[in-house]
């Protein structure tokens, strides 16, 4: 009976991706050699016929042991305010490296934040960026330069572009640029680079879908240690209402949920509540070539959930996939938009450079974002870091005397922009407007 | 089971050649014309008898304006003054004519955010005026010039007529006002001296020509300009937005020519009177009536709901100026002593776009060209 869902779920994953051959034979062989394989056991046991487990799965993301809630995820909502607060200050340009760096790597008690409870919290957003089980236990080196990246921009935009607030931004000069028709002023390094853009477009991929997708969704996180017998035992972590493995969901949920209005009913406010991974699946979601994104991830992990709980780990996984695709599709949808309406914004006749430079600088994060996605068919990265350092050299090329967005071409930015999309199986076109 | 993965397969190469042929036949789909209306007749009436003829009227206030502007800068007196500011005025009124039209040259050259944006950016104005260190054709310098620039050194300096000649006759910083007035006056002139030149060496004819019903032709594009005008510029710039429809509470300072303050309702009016005038054909000199939109959706029949959706439209344009009569001369004033006043206009305009960009671009079989900006 489960087979025949997982099954489904899977194919979905490959008609979304009809255009992408390749794709679709990977998917096909999977799908050959995962048949094979029921075949044989059901052949093993044709003789005693296995019970189909029941999924109870609930309308809303409400889960309960004995009418008490099991579902939190405080340290996500709170990492979620953290953040937030650090995009903010990296426009105050009042503040110095110092204050802007202990925001981000925040320790218990000290007033980094406007609230009492974020600066009493243990949490902070650091140490969780490129720090997932999966793809980063055993890489402290690639963890390590993740954290520098974003530490040299932290610093670059206090040490370099703040002291410029108030002067015009020119070609290898860092500073103020406005959008045409009196629009919204940019503040740029000498390169065309807003920092607190490139910074919070990164988070979305460097904190929440590393930690979604390759830390709690994983298998070795779910079912570490005895998660599963206590799961199915109903053994509650210590002085909590809940079991480890349906709270390592929970988890995962929170990093897009986490700010939400109603976080039984998230979609209702979806894009609305906050400034990362739920605004930007809201905004993939408005665009009518990927409408239904939304319900799918929301979907899947419930599910996902309501499975785990029943014990039904074949299904749970297959949930966690979905979620994986889908949330890296987002990311690239994202890339893939903002570094069409740069080459746009670029190729006018009176070309406006701040608004094609915020939107390169919002690619950029995308772009820098994607090295923390996750194919669900190979278990790696749709693009590897070094992949993604190849794409940023193209859009934004440092290299003997080139000024990055002051001087990237339409070419470049196609060229990236069809290769990014050639691998999820989406056009240019589709993500494009 | 093998027989499932044989399915399996059937099925997805089935599929494969769905989307291959779906792919294909939208790729070849040839420009289908779903209607013999003459393009081409509707294309002459609007260069010919509208959209010229703005301009040059647009270009002739201009140009007294320069002259009078030479006027009181070589003597400032509050006689001066007020033949420069009525000169500014009607310029103004004119611009309300051709701002819609920013296809060719004026987008090109994007001569709405040259001439026409406001709130001016203050500030940063008066520090370019008195460092006299600017450029006026850079983008960061779009709201710092333009009629909202003249509206500031012409009302808005001082309270008195006498305070603000003074500044003109100021013996230490007399001379970087007159040469910041003269330089917006001049990049107005020049700019606009441009479009209308374009038009009448060539872009006319390139303009009639492209007749065609893709999305790149003069029709369409025009459309698409014509209503994303209406939209942006009209509905939420000159009301909307004013009226805090957009943002937490009223914003009394962002409407047209805040600092004379009493003439934002008629620049509003003309420009919506220029608005309905297009859509009907109706000549710029009001002396005739060509092919327009009007004749084009009639001429296709295009019904809503048992009414001619020609009329529908011209009914709601009078909707809405039966509705923008209730204004105080002073939208700014307005805000702050009835903005429901400015809610129940805007919410007129608002359906109008309905019934434009919905309805009339699905009846011509236009598509929009242009989305709403991702807005952060």
């Amino acid at each position: 009976m489960y087979f025949s869902i997982t099954f489904v779920s899977l194919f979905e994953i490959s008609l979304n991706k009809d255009t992408n051959l390749r794709r679709m034979k990977n998917t096909l062989s999977i799908l050959a050699v995962f048949l094979i394989l029921t075949t044989l056991s059901s052949c093993g046991d044709d003789d005693t016929v296995t019970p189909p487990i029941a999924i109870d799965e609930p309308t809303s993301y409400a889960f309960a042991r004995e009418s008490s809630s099991t579902v939190s995820f405080s340290g996500q909502s709170t990492r979620i305010a953290m953040a937030e607060e650090m995009i903010s200050a990296l426009k105050n340009s009042t503040l110095t490296a110092a204050p802007l760096a202990a925001m981000f790597d925040h320790q218990e008690g000290e007033s980094n934040f406007s609230t009492s409870d974020l600066n009493a919290s243990s949490k902070n957003v650091k140490s969780k960026v490129a720090a997932s089980t999966d793809f980063f236990a055993s890489n402290t080196a690639g963890a390590s330069a993740v954290k520098a990246d974003f530490d040299k921009w932290i610093a670059a935009q206090a040490n370099d572009v703040f002291p410029k607030w108030d002067a015009d931004a020119s070609k290898g000069v860092s500073g103020a640029i406005q959008e045409a028709g009196g629009g919204s002023t940019r503040y740029v390094n000498a390169n065309g680079l807003e920092y607190d853009q490139a910074v919070a477009k990164s988070l979305i991929g460097g904190l929440m879908t590393d930690q979604i997708l390759n830390n709690y969704l994983g298998t070795a996180v779910l079912d570490a240690g005895s998660n599963r017998s206590d799961q199915e035992a109903g053994t509650l972590v210590d002085g909590k209402s809940y079991a480890a493995m349906e709270h390592k969901w929970d988890e995962a949920y929170g990093y897009v949920y986490g700010a939400s209005q109603d976080v039984a009913n998230p979609n209702a406010t979806i894009g609305a509540d906050d400034s990362f991974l739920n605004k930007y699946i809201g905004r993939v979601e408005g665009d009518t070539d990927f409408a239904g994104i939304a319900d799918d991830i929301f979907n899947a992990f419930k599910l996902g959930r309501a499975a785990l709980v029943a014990g039904d780990y074949t299904i749970r996984d297959a949930q966690a996939a979905i979620i994986r695709q889908k949330i890296s599709e987002v990311i690239a949808i994202r890339a893939v938009y903002y570094l069409q309406q740069g080459k746009l914004a670029l190729e006018a006749s009176t070309p406006d450079m701040a608004a094609a430079f915020h939107d390169l600088s919002e690619g950029f994060g995308f772009v820098y974002s994607l090295q923390f996605t996750r194919d669900p068919l190979t278990n790696e990265p749709f693009f590897s870091r070094s992949e993604v350092e190849g794409f940023l050299d193209t859009i934004y090329s440092t290299a003997s005397g080139a000024n990055g967005f002051w001087d990237v071409t339409s070419e470049n930015l196609q060229s990236v922009s069809e290769t990014i999309a050639a691998d999820f199986g989406f056009t240019v076109d589709q993500a494009g407007s | 089971m093998f027989e499932k993965i044989v399915k399996m397969k059937k099925l997805i190469i089935l599929f494969s050649f769905l989307s291959i042929l779906m792919a294909c036949g939208s790729d070849n789909d040839p420009e289908v014309s779903r209607d013999n209306f003459n393009r081409k007749v509707m294309l002459e009436n609007w260069a010919d008898n509208i959209i010229i003829p703005a301009y040059e009227n647009m270009n002739t206030h201009v140009e007294t304006m320069k002259v009078a502007s030479n006027t009181f800068i070589e003597t400032p007196n509050e006689g001066n003054l007020s033949s420069l500011r009525q000169a500014w005025l009607d310029s103004y009124m004119a611009w309300q004519s051709v701002d819609m039209f920013e296809i060719g040259r004026a987008e090109q050259i994007t001569l709405r955010n040259f001439i026409n944006v406001y709130p001016l950016d203050l500030e940063g104005m008066q520090q370019s005026l008195l460092a006299g260190n600017y450029d006026l054709s850079l983008i960061n310098r779009q709201d710092e010039q333009g009629f909202s620039a003249l509206d500031f050194l012409l009302y808005g300096l001082a309270t008195s007529d006498a305070e603000i000649v003074a500044f003109y006759t100021d013996t230490v910083n007399g001379a970087k006002y007159k040469t910041y007035m003269s330089d917006v006056i001049d990049r107005m002139q020049i700019l606009t001296g441009d479009v209308l030149s374009d038009w009448k060496s060539g872009y006319r004819e390139t303009f009639i020509s492209r007749d065609g019903s893709s999305g790149t032709e003069s029709v369409n594009s025009l459309i698409n300009d014509y209503v994303f005008y209406y939209e942006k510029y009209l509905r939420a710039g000159k009301i909307g937005i004013p009226a805090g429809v957009f943002s937490g509470g009223t914003l009394n300072d962002r409407v047209e020519a805040r600092f004379r303050g009493d003439v934002s309702k008629v620049l509003f009016l003309n420009a919506l009177d220029a608005t309905q005038d297009f859509f009907n054909g109706i000549y710029f000199n009001g002396e005739g009536e060509g092919v327009s939109l009007n004749d084009y959706l009639n001429d296709l029949n295009s019904i809503k709901e048992t009414e001619d959706l020609s009329t529908l439209i011209n009914s709601q344009f009078d909707v809405i100026r039966n509705m923008a009569g209730n204004l105080s001369d002073n939208l700014g004033e307005q805000v702050g002593t009835n903005n429901m006043l400015m809610l129940e206009t805007y919410d007129e305009l608002q359906k109008s776009v309905v019934l434009m960009k919905v309805d009339m671009l699905q009846a011509l079989n236009v598509k929009v060209d242009y989305v709403d900006a991702d807005g952060d």
